[in-house]
């Protein structure tokens, strides 16, 4: 097989495809996998949501896929990022510069730290533009103009000259939106766009990053820990706990029918109108210390559904069976990293109906570890 | 665990009456003159009753938190009253009411930020007793170790520091400092927002646990509308240091009546891609507005759909609206509360009739 057969069959008709990326973080004295074989597919156009909690891993993926992580601690330490017929992991600085913004773009979550404060809204559009196309001054500020009336922003022309701080939350997320757009890439990376922003404002942005992604061809990969927004923005999700991928499937499927037991308890801890006056069913524990990951699946420790060989060995994340899913799922596009998935009948009440079952305890010597640790 | 017997003649456990808190804008640094007023809580009427929770909710810069350090005394109010079981409580914390202070703590959003990073676990704990000398020094240690049981803690985690807790345990030692004075009322302002999504639903039904056992009340701020309606049992809507709409929490969330709840409720996304897809939403355009020049008339006529639905009547830009009834105990501040639509279909947790997954 030549090269490029085996970009193409890496690719297929993915337009971001990763593979078992691994990202390791040493800080000298300790080394922690904070991403641990992630796989994940976006087609084009498509809108993928990666959902997790915080130290899940979800942020550090995407910064390895625009190779935006600190050199001096972070470093992928495995896999394949295919991106448009190209491995992005194999590029070199410069290639993946030239790729950055024009291509491949990132919305980041805090509004401020993603602008440079002394330099005017105008000239870091215009700086976007000019960086990778070769257009005049003029034109790109014209263009920039352009740019900021489309993402809503009041008398663009006005605006260009003025300064970070003189705009609002949610104006400067719509600059931030705008220099992303610029060049028209076919992928979005969007870390917790409105995660800063009030409800309403929320909502504004929202709509924005949808309309221009839809009128646009744009992939987005959006990355939340609020599951309201995924269900509004996404088509597929992709839950990542603790550097692994745990569950994917369709957006509907994942809320309908969700079958780790993580996915299942995430949708327990949220109120809902059927929940009123009831107790949620929060998932028991805290995620784990990255340097301190049992030796199996890990969420083990929390896990209602754990068996003996969940303590033992991660599982892999593999399609599964039309017949496990409710209704079948034919694409055998749910996949699924779990020994003991959770029944059609358990996801309501949140923790296992099978008679006479436990969840299995932690081998001793896991137990020794977490004493002593 | 014991609590003041309540006088039967009272009503509410805490009211509030024509509470302002106005901030000086100040020009020049040797002559300093106050050139305008941030208008941060305007003229708000609340109860709170004993074992009640009172949700408010709204956007940064409505007020709310301003309210919440209003009542229990960290920011003195510019007028108004504070009443607890019937006594005004003075602007300043003050010796004299000390005591009543007492049954007033609060719970503050950032369990990172509001304990000393140098200090034990058990000595930030200790400290509201310590204070107020209760106790000798061995039964501040027994209390602590009790408080310490209470939120779901063991006895041990008094001789951690605070970077040696997760963030729920860190929150979870915030409201036994908070209840170390056995409080009748608490102040939750934005309390589980910086928590992740499974500890969030813990420290929620630790909330409500504790509510049941020690009969507290809470008057709970925060922006997640879905987790006030959870928690709450009456829920006013905050807009620009005013209450805008004031319901039992069904109600609201199923009838809301004024513009600006039905634009919030809307705007929330509901997790349910079915629901969500069906729904109707309404973007309100534009930010809230300064709070230091509030617009005439009604505060929200200048952002507000159902004004320009119907035709831009001059009434809401010059007219301060006043809260008129609506049902039982749900008032709303609008000139056309009666204009609004039924709202079912709009509430952020899926209308009840087909509840979510």
């Amino acid at each position: 097989m030549s090269a490029d057969d085996a970009a193409q069959a890496a690719t297929g008709d993915s337009l971001l495809r990763v593979r078992d990326l691994v990202v390791r973080f040493d800080s000298g004295r300790k080394v922690v996998l904070a991403v641990n074989g992630v796989s994940l597919d976006l087609e084009a156009g498509g809108a993928l949501g990666l959902v997790g909690e915080s130290g899940s891993g979800k942020s550090v993926t995407s910064l390895a896929i625009l190779r935006l992580l600190p050199r001096s601690t972070a470093r992928i330490a495995g896999g394949e990022v295919w991106f448009g017929g190209r491995n992005l992991i194999q590029l070199s600085d410069r290639e993946m510069r030239s790729l950055r913004g024009k291509e491949i773009s990132l919305v980041p979550q805090d509004p401020m730290s993603g602008l440079n404060p002394v330099i005017t809204i105008g000239e870091q559009v215009v700086e976007t533009i000019r960086a990778h196309e070769g257009v005049r001054r003029g034109e790109a500020r014209r263009r920039a103009a352009d740019l900021l009336g489309t993402v809503g922003i009041p008398r663009p022309r006005d605006q260009l000259d003025r300064y970070p701080h003189q705009f609002s939350g949610g104006m400067r997320q719509r600059v931030l939106i705008a220099i992303a757009l610029a060049l028209r890439p076919t992928l979005l990376i969007a870390d917790e766009p409105t995660t800063a922003l009030d409800v309403t404002v929320q909502a504004q942005v929202l709509e924005l990053l949808h309309e221009l992604t839809a009128q646009h061809g744009t992939a987005i990969l959006l990355i939340s820990h609020d599951l309201g927004i995924m269900a509004r923005m996404t088509r597929r999700i992709t839950v990542m706990y603790a550097g692994y991928v745990v569950e994917s499937a369709p957006t509907a499927e994942i809320f309908a029918r969700p079958s780790h037991p993580y996915t299942a308890g995430l949708l327990r801890s949220i109120p809902r109108v059927a929940d009123m006056g009831r107790q949620l069913t929060p998932i028991a524990g805290a995620p784990p210390e990255f340097d301190r990951l049992p030796r199996g699946c890990p969420f083990a420790p929390r896990c209602a559904w754990a068996l003996d060989v969940c303590w033992q060995e991660m599982p892999a994340l593999i399609p599964m069976e039309a017949a496990e899913v409710a209704g079948g799922s034919p694409s055998g596009d749910h996949l699924l990293a779990c020994h003991n998935p959770v029944a059609a009948d358990e996801v309501e009440t949140g923790k296992p109906l099978r008679p006479g079952f436990r969840p299995a305890p932690p081998p001793e010597d896991e137990l020794v570890a977490q004493e002593t640790a | 665990m014991t609590s003041p017997p309540t006088p039967a003649s009272e009503p509410a456990l805490l009211e509030v009456r024509d509470l302002r808190v106005h901030f000086p804008i100040t020009r020049g640094t040797v002559i300093r003159r106050t050139v305008g007023n941030v208008h941060a809580v305007d003229g708000l009427t609340l109860e709170l009753a004993t074992a009640e929770t009172l949700g408010l909710v709204g956007e940064s810069g409505c007020g709310k938190t301003t309210l919440g350090r209003a009542i229990v005394g960290l920011i003195p109010p510019t007028s108004g009253a504070i009443l607890f079981r019937g006594q005004p409580l003075g602007a300043k914390r003050t010796s004299s009411d000390g005591a009543e202070r007492s049954h007033l703590q609060m719970v503050f959003q950032d369990p990172t930020g509001s304990l000393d990073p140098r200090w034990r676990v058990g000595t930030s704990i200790a400290e509201p007793l310590r204070l107020n000398h209760i106790g000798t020094r061995t039964e501040r240690t027994e209390r602590v170790s009790e408080l310490l049981e209470l939120v779901g803690l063991s006895p041990g985690h008094a001789s951690r520091y605070p970077h040696e807790l997760s963030g729920g345990q860190r929150q979870r030692v915030g409201l036994a400092r908070a209840l170390a004075l056995n409080p009748a009322v608490i102040v939750a302002d934005e309390a589980v927002s910086a928590l992740d999504v499974s500890i969030r639903a813990q420290i929620i039904n630790l909330l409500q646990q504790l509510q049941d056992q020690l009969k507290l009340s809470y008057l709970f701020i925060a922006h997640d509308l879905a987790v006030v309606r959870h928690l709450s049992d009456r829920v006013a809507v905050m807009y620009l240091g005013q209450i805008v709409e004031q319901a039992g929490a069904a109600d609201l969330y199923t009838d809301a009546r004024h513009p600006y709840t039905v634009s919030l409720l809307s705007a929330v996304p509901v997790p349910d891609p079915v629901a969500e897809a069906k729904r109707e939403r309404i973007v309100l355009p534009g930010d809230p507005p300064n709070p230091a020049s509030p617009p005439p008339g009604c505060r929200f006529h200048t952002r507000c759909w159902l004004r320009t639905r119907l035709g831009n009547p001059e009434r809401c830009a010059v007219e301060e609206p006043v809260a008129q009834h609506v049902s039982a105990g749900h008032t709303a501040a609008c000139h056309y509360v009666h204009e609004v639509p039924g709202q079912t279909g709009l509430s952020p947790v899926g209308p009840a009739a087909e509840p979510a997954s």
